[in-house]
């Protein structure tokens, strides 16, 4: 069994997302950012750096969005290839390219004054639109050869993390209007409008107030 | 048989100390990166990204420095690179491995690369911005490897890849002002001179020309083949 502490719409929500896909019980408890419960006493005895997200497990809590999702992958089946699958090695490359490279670049774009100061945000956010564009043009090739980690009927966790990556780098843009959208990478968009649509990630996206389609045409 | 595609002193130094360490029969072919060969075709073809490493398996190209290890620690479990799936130690592992590739490295490249991040004229402030996170980041690492040395302690993978993260926080970029010093992390500069005594490091930095004590006492490489950058 399962503790999730969550924020809606931040990086715990995209291992809650992927433990519906896996159907794994788990207790989800709302944590609220303007009341400061992530400074509170409590929760930083629990957990001292207040990190979102942390899954608390039988064998202890379990930080980093990559982290937990792989940990999961290998305790659920079908959330990913399993080891010594031949899909395992591309399976792995991309998860920790999205990781490292399509996260960081997703929270640029979200604060673009935090890498050089106030006085560069303009300049910051023309070179990370350019790296976003780059990156998702990497993971649309993957697309377009339809791994069976991709597919939105079995998906493995690594659709719902590049679900919220392509929502957040349109929402938490600085202008949301001019944003680089899904529309950009057609094969991931067709296949994030499929996840969307499956039931227990539909009844996720209205609980938490994402919209009708929170991943392949993300709105404010 | 694995053939590592590589340059001196990259991010391929990571896993070409893990088959050492795991004693796993494998091919070194250079990237030329004064010829930009990753980012030509055919090395495009092993690592879309055009980043180095990438690790030929018979089971196709494998890409990311923390992908490789994984893989590999999974495919060879005898070499203990990384507690089993089944461990209870597995979440931490993952954790802290996550936590090198996702936030320690890639900041450290900013530092390395800042054109790429900002103009001109910001990259003094982004090197500040910069050095004050890697600081944080190196004390977090130095704090989890205090508390939990069986898990950092070479051959584990965690070891390897902090270890080269330390070695370059002190290199590069040539001419830059210095913000780390290894003092600073006393239980890290221990498990890295733990490390660089092993027959694996020394082979590594034999083969690359890294020094006597690559990790913990680096200077400028010296690599019979290549160029750095």
């Amino acid at each position: 069994m399962y503790t999730l502490r969550h924020i809606p719409d931040w990086a715990s929500l995209i291992v809650r997302l992927a433990l519906a896909d896996a159907g794994a019980p788990c207790t989800i408890l709302p944590l609220d950012y303007d009341a400061g419960d992530l400074d509170s006493p409590g929760y930083r005895a629990l957990n001292p750096l207040g990190l979102i997200p942390v899954l608390e497990t039988p064998d202890g809590p379990v930080f980093e969005t990559g982290a937990i999702l792989l940990w999961l992958s290998e305790r659920h089946p079908g959330m990913a290839p399993a080891p010594h699958t031949i899909a395992r090695a591309p399976f792995l490359s991309w998860l920790f390219f999205t990781a490292n490279t399509l996260h960081p670049t997703v929270m640029d774009i979200a604060h673009p004054e935090r890498p050089g100061g106030d006085a560069a945000t303009a300049a910051v956010l023309a070179r990370v639109l350019a790296r976003y564009r780059d990156q998702i043009a990497h993971l649309e090739r993957v697309a377009t050869t339809a791994p069976a980690w991709l597919d939105p009927a079995a998906p493995s966790v690594l659709v719902p993390y590049i679900a919220v990556m392509l929502r957040w780098a349109v929402i938490l843009a600085p202008d949301p209007a001019t944003a680089i959208t899904p529309a950009a990478a057609p094969h991931l968009k067709a296949i994030l409008a499929a996840y969307e649509a499956r039931p227990q990630i539909a009844a996720i996206a209205v609980e938490e107030g994402l919209g009708p389609t929170p991943f392949s045409a993300p709105h404010v | 048989m694995y053939v590592l595609h590589y340059a001196p002193d990259n991010a391929s130094l990571i896993v070409r100390l893990a088959l050492e360490e795991a004693g796993l029969p494998h091919e070194v072919r250079l990237v030329d990166r004064r010829l930009r060969q990753h980012e030509g075709e055919d090395y495009r073809r092993l690592n879309p990204a055009g980043l180095i490493p990438a690790l030929e398996t018979p089971e196709g190209p494998l890409s990311e420095t923390g992908a490789i290890l994984l893989w590999l620690a999974d495919r060879h479990p005898e070499a203990r690179l990384a507690p089993p799936i089944a461990s209870p130690d597995r979440g931490q592992f993952l954790r802290w491995l996550f936590f090198l590739s996702n936030t320690a490295h890639a900041d450290l490249r900013q530092i390395f690369y800042p054109d790429q991040y900002v103009p001109q004229e910001a990259t003094g402030s982004h090197h500040a911005i910069l050095a004050t996170r890697m600081r944080h980041h190196f004390a977090l690492l130095n704090a989890a490897a205090a508390a939990h040395p069986q898990l950092f302690a070479a051959p584990s993978a965690l070891m390897l890849y902090t270890a080269a993260l330390m070695r370059w926080a002190v290199l590069y970029p040539r001419g830059q002002a210095r913000w780390f010093r290894g003092a600073d992390y006393l239980s890290l500069t221990a498990a890295a001179m733990a490390l660089e005594a092993r027959p694996s490091a020394l082979a590594v930095a034999e083969a690359e020309g890294l020094g006597e004590a690559p990790f913990t006492r680096p200077v400028e490489p010296r690599p019979p083949e290549g160029a750095v950058l």
